[in-house]
Order: C-alpha cells, then sequence, then structure tokens
C-alpha cells in the first residue's frame, strides 16, 4: 500500500496550441477508489485522456504499476492495465451488449476467463444479461453505463478509470451504479473516478484531487475536504 | 423464354454481383473510401485463376484460396502503406489515390497480360429442370459466390476481427481505447475487400471471359449493387446484388441486353431518390 500504482507528476497536455494541463501530480494507491473533481472545462477528462495515450503529454511523467507508461499510446496503456471508461459511455452502435462488452476483452486471447468474466459483469449488472443481444445503443443511459463499466472490467484492468459516471443519469440510477463501484472495489479493484458531482464523488472515494483550470488546487481525503469551508463553499453548496 | 429463365439467369448473375460488390462496399462503409481499384482487383484475381488453370492445369477452386490470400496480401500492404496515410482526408483524395493506383495496376496488368479477353473452361454441360437451361458451371459459380459472401458476413459477425472492423467504424476513439490497433484494422478491412474483390475474379474467370478492359464495368455495378442494397453490409450487398441481377435479366428479356444497363442505373437513381440508405440499409450506417 506505501507505493502507490499510479504516480503522476508534473504532467502538461493539451489540444494543439490549446494548453489545458499545466503541471498535473497525482498518485493512486492499490486498492482504493480514487476521484478527481473539478468543474466543467477545468481538465478532468483530458486528463484521462493524456493518462490513456488519446492525448499526447507535453511534459511529466506517467509511472504505473512500476513501469514509465509516458507517451507509449493507448494500445500498451491499456495492455499494462488502465481501462478507460470514456465520457458519453461511447458504446459501439450496431454491435449487441455483449459484442460491446467482448470488445473490452479484445486484447485477451484467454477464452475461458473471458467467459468468466463476462458471467461475472451479466452478475454484477443482471439487466444486462436481460439484454445482451440488444443493440447497446438502445439501452437507457443507466444501462449503457452498466455496459460502459462492465466493458472497461471485460479488460481485466489493474486500474479503472472512469469519467461522469453520473452525467445525465437520475440520482437513484447514480445510486445505484455506486453501489456497483463499491462492489468492484470490494473485490480488489483499484478505481480512479472523474466526476462533476462533488458530493456523489465524496460518498464513493477516499480520497480527491480537486482540479482547478489545469492545475490540482488541493487533495487529500474526503473526509478531510468535506469539511474544507473553502471546497464546501465552491463544491459542495453547503 | 419464360419467366422461370429469367429470374434463373437474374438470381445466378446476382449472386455474383453480390460477391463482387461486397468488399467494395465493406471498404466504403467502413473507411469511407471509395477504392476505385476494386475493378482491377477482381480482373487480377481472374487472371491468376486463369494463368494457374491454362499455364499449370490448376483446377480453379484449388487455386482461389491462394488468389484471395494473395490479394489480401496486396490490399493489407496498399491500405497500410498509401491509403491509411490520408484515411481522414476528404473522400476525393483518397478516391484520387485509388484512381491512380488503379491506373498502374490496370496498365500493368495489360502490358504483362495483354487485354485479350480469356476464361477457364470447366465443360461442365448442362442442366435442365421445369425447362429452365443452366449452365453447371455458372450454377457452380452461383454456389461459391453465394458460400463466400455467407462467411464474410458469419466473420464480419462473429470474430473477433469482425467486431474490431464495426468498432473502428462507429467509433475510432472507443475503438483506440479498447486497444484497436485503428490503422492496422483499416488496412485489414481493405485487404479483406481486396480478398473478395479476388475471389469474385476467380469466379467470374470460370463464368464469363475477363479482360482488364472490364474493370470499369465492375467499378460500375459494385456501385449500383452498394447504392441499391444500402452501404457497408453484408446483407445489403447480397440484396442489391440478387436485386441488380433481376433488374439486368428482366429488362434485358424485355427491352434487349443492350438497355439492362440503363435500367440498372436507372433503378439505382429512383433508389436514391426514395430511400437513399438503400433497400436494407439502416440510416446512420451509410
Amino acid at each position: 500500500m506505501d507505493k502507490p500504482l499510479l504516480e503522476i507528476t508534473g504532467l502538461a497536455s493539451g489540444y494543439g496550441d490549446v494548453q489545458v494541463l499545466w503541471s498535473i501530480d497525482l498518485d493512486v494507491k492499490d486498492g482504493e477508489i480514487a476521484c478527481i473533481v473539478g468543474s466543467n472545462g477545468a481538465g478532468k477528462t483530458t486528463l484521462l485522456r493524456t493518462i490513456s495515450g488519446l492525448v499526447q503529454q507535453s511534459r511529466g511523467q506517467i509511472l504505473f504499476d512500476g513501469q514509465d507508461i509516458t507517451g507509449v499510446g493507448p494500445n500498451k496503456v491499456l495492455q499494462s492495465g488502465i481501462a478507460h471508461v470514456p465520457e458519453g459511455r461511447r458504446l459501439f452502435k450496431g454491435l449487441t451488449v455483449r459484442d460491446n462488452l467482448l470488445l473490452g476483452a479484445y486484447l485477451r486471447h484467454d477464452r475461458v476467463e473471458i467467459q468468466q468474466d463476462l458471467d461475472y459483469i451479466f452478475d454484477l449488472f443482471p439487466i444486462l444479461k436481460e439484454r445482451a443481444t440488444q443493440d447497446a445503443t438502445t439501452l437507457s443511459g443507466g444501462e449503457q453505463q452498466m455496459c460502459a463499466i462492465g466493458r472497461g472490467i471485460m479488460s481485466r484492468p489493474k486500474l479503472l478509470m472512469i469519467d461522469e459516471l453520473s452525467l445525465g443519469l437520475a440520482p437513484a440510477l447514480v445510486d445505484r451504479l455506486a453501489d456497483a463501484l463499491v462492489e468492484i472495489n470490494r473485490r480488489g479493484q483499484t478505481i480512479l473516478l472523474v466526476e462533476q458531482d462533488v458530493m456523489a464523488a465524496f460518498e464513493l472515494a477516499s480520497r480527491a484531487f480537486v482540479i482547478e483550470t489545469g492545475r490540482i488546487a488541493t487533495s487529500g481525503t474526503t473526509a478531510a475536504l468535506s469539511d474544507d469551508p473553502k471546497i464546501q463553499q465552491a463544491y459542495l453548496g453547503i | 423464354m419464360d419467366i422461370g429463365q429469367i429470374l434463373v439467369n437474374g438470381l445466378v448473375l446476382g449472386a455474383l454481383y453480390a460477391c463482387l460488390a461486397v468488399g467494395f462496399s465493406l471498404v466504403w462503409g467502413v473507411l469511407n473510401v471509395i477504392n476505385m481499384l476494386h475493378g482491377s482487383f477482381i480482373v487480377l484475381g481472374g487472371y491468376l485463376t486463369f494463368f494457374a488453370w491454362h499455364s499449370f492445369g490448376i483446377h480453379p477452386l484449388v487455386s482461389l484460396p491462394f488468389v484471395a490470400l494473395l490479394l489480401f496480401g496486396i490490399g493489407y500492404l496498399v491500405q497500410y502503406l498509401f491509403v491509411n496515410k490520408v484515411v481522414t482526408a476528404p473522400v476525393l483524395t483518397t478516391l484520387t489515390l485509388t484512381f491512380g493506383l488503379d491506373m498502374i495496376l490496370y496498365n500493368i496488368m495489360t502490358v504483362f497480360f495483354s487485354a485479350t479477353p480469356r476464361r477457364v473452361t470447366l465443360d461442365l454441360g448442362t442442366l435442365s429442370f421445369f425447362g429452365i437451361t443452366m449452365p453447371v458451371d455458372r450454377l457452380f459459380g452461383m454456389a461459391l459466390a453465394l458460400a463466400l459472401t455467407g462467411l464474410l458476413y458469419y466473420v464480419m459477425r462473429k470474430s473477433r476481427i469482425g467486431r474490431a472492423i464495426v468498432a473502428v467504424r462507429m467509433d475510432r476513439a472507443a475503438a483506440t481505447l479498447m486497444g484497436i490497433r485503428v490503422n492496422h484494422i483499416y488496412a485489414i478491412t481493405f485487404g479483406v475487400g481486396a480478398l473478395m474483390a479476388g475471389a469474385a475474379g476467380a469466379i467470374f474467370a470460370m463464368v464469363f471471359p475477363i479482360t482488364t478492359n472490364l474493370t470499369g464495368m465492375y467499378i460500375g455495378k459494385a456501385f449500383v449493387v452498394c447504392v441499391i442494397g444500402g452501404l457497408g453490409s453484408v446483407p445489403g450487398a447480397l440484396v442489391g446484388g440478387l436485386a441488380l441481377g433481376l433488374i439486368e435479366s428482366i429488362s434485358g428479356h424485355f427491352f434487349g441486353p443492350q438497355h439492362s444497363l440503363t435500367v440498372g442505373f436507372l433503378v439505382m437513381l429512383f433508389i436514391l431518390l426514395v430511400k437513399p440508405t438503400g433497400l436494407v440499409g439502416k440510416r446512420g450506417y451509410e
């Protein structure tokens, strides 16, 4: 538990001439749920996209599980054990729920265990089993998020990164998904959550990083941050 | 000639058209590339089959898998080395690129093979049933064309690569997050398109005389089949192919064979007006 699973130092990135991240220092410990919160446009999604290699970093270093994965590209990042559940789910239209889940295991070749993991997902989200042969994009928003999370888990990641778990979902559904994440975490899955809904994120995560205009403004345990008057005022509306 | 004969002629022709067009359709649908090389790939497949048979006495059924695999390799390399560099550019760029490559391949083939029409003659005789007469080699070609088209459908629906192709088509960025190497899948898709073209060429060489002058006609047929049936799906190519075969056969009977091509294009224009997605195409897949 001492050595972090993911360790990011001085990370900067952006799109073309537009720099979004300036200097990000962040770490995720093995077995925990950590979260990144912040307002719209602060750079949360860009941070995840930079970690997973969709966006090229311009400075800084990303260490994962003892390896330097800076700039190795999305394929290698996934192979090293980081799965990214993208904002807006991004399920594949024209493919069934089952096929979408199987695409999560695209890099794996252990047929038997892939089937076991599929059963595990269906166990976790029984509704997905019912809808297994349905086009994934015909599911409701909450079911799509379940499918997207399942697809992420299908790669057997050491770290599961989820971008905007609650976006566009009813509170009851968010609770249901949060319960599932707690269950997944209890089974040993490390999770890094990006969330605009700070209240929901703090309930789930043990530690949080607050990101403001591309920099980590503050970080700490969610318990401590919840008591911080500045955080209360800016994000929790207390 | 009675109606049964016309319909059977149309279906036989249609099955060949489906096989001819399905690779073109796949490449267009997935890569958004109008592959001008497709006609030359068909002729190349036909020539290779012919020369394997003529010079070495290899039966087309034996050479077909090898011809198809060779075409896959050529297609993979063409996409990987050339088309991938400009695949995200507007469609006119890739069209121009494949058009240029087609000129090269077309002229190489004409120089090496000359433009003399050639065909494999298997002499399988003819079959008569219910007053319908059909050369056995055509029936054989039809069965082969349908089998290959069916095989492609199965691979696209059930295999890991098939899933990856659809994923890349629908959402490149999300596909990248699955660990899919997009350029590799693009090259495979283009390779499969060339493979189906090569196989179609091998089948055509058993049924019709084949020559380099036909490349333009083959592309024209593939184009019409895609528009009538719906772009980028195997069922679309199958329905479009069978429809075009029947249209040509029926209109050839009533208006004379010289007009069947025109009627085919007129039907295409009509479909474009009333159902731009094609007969079995779905919105969002075009």
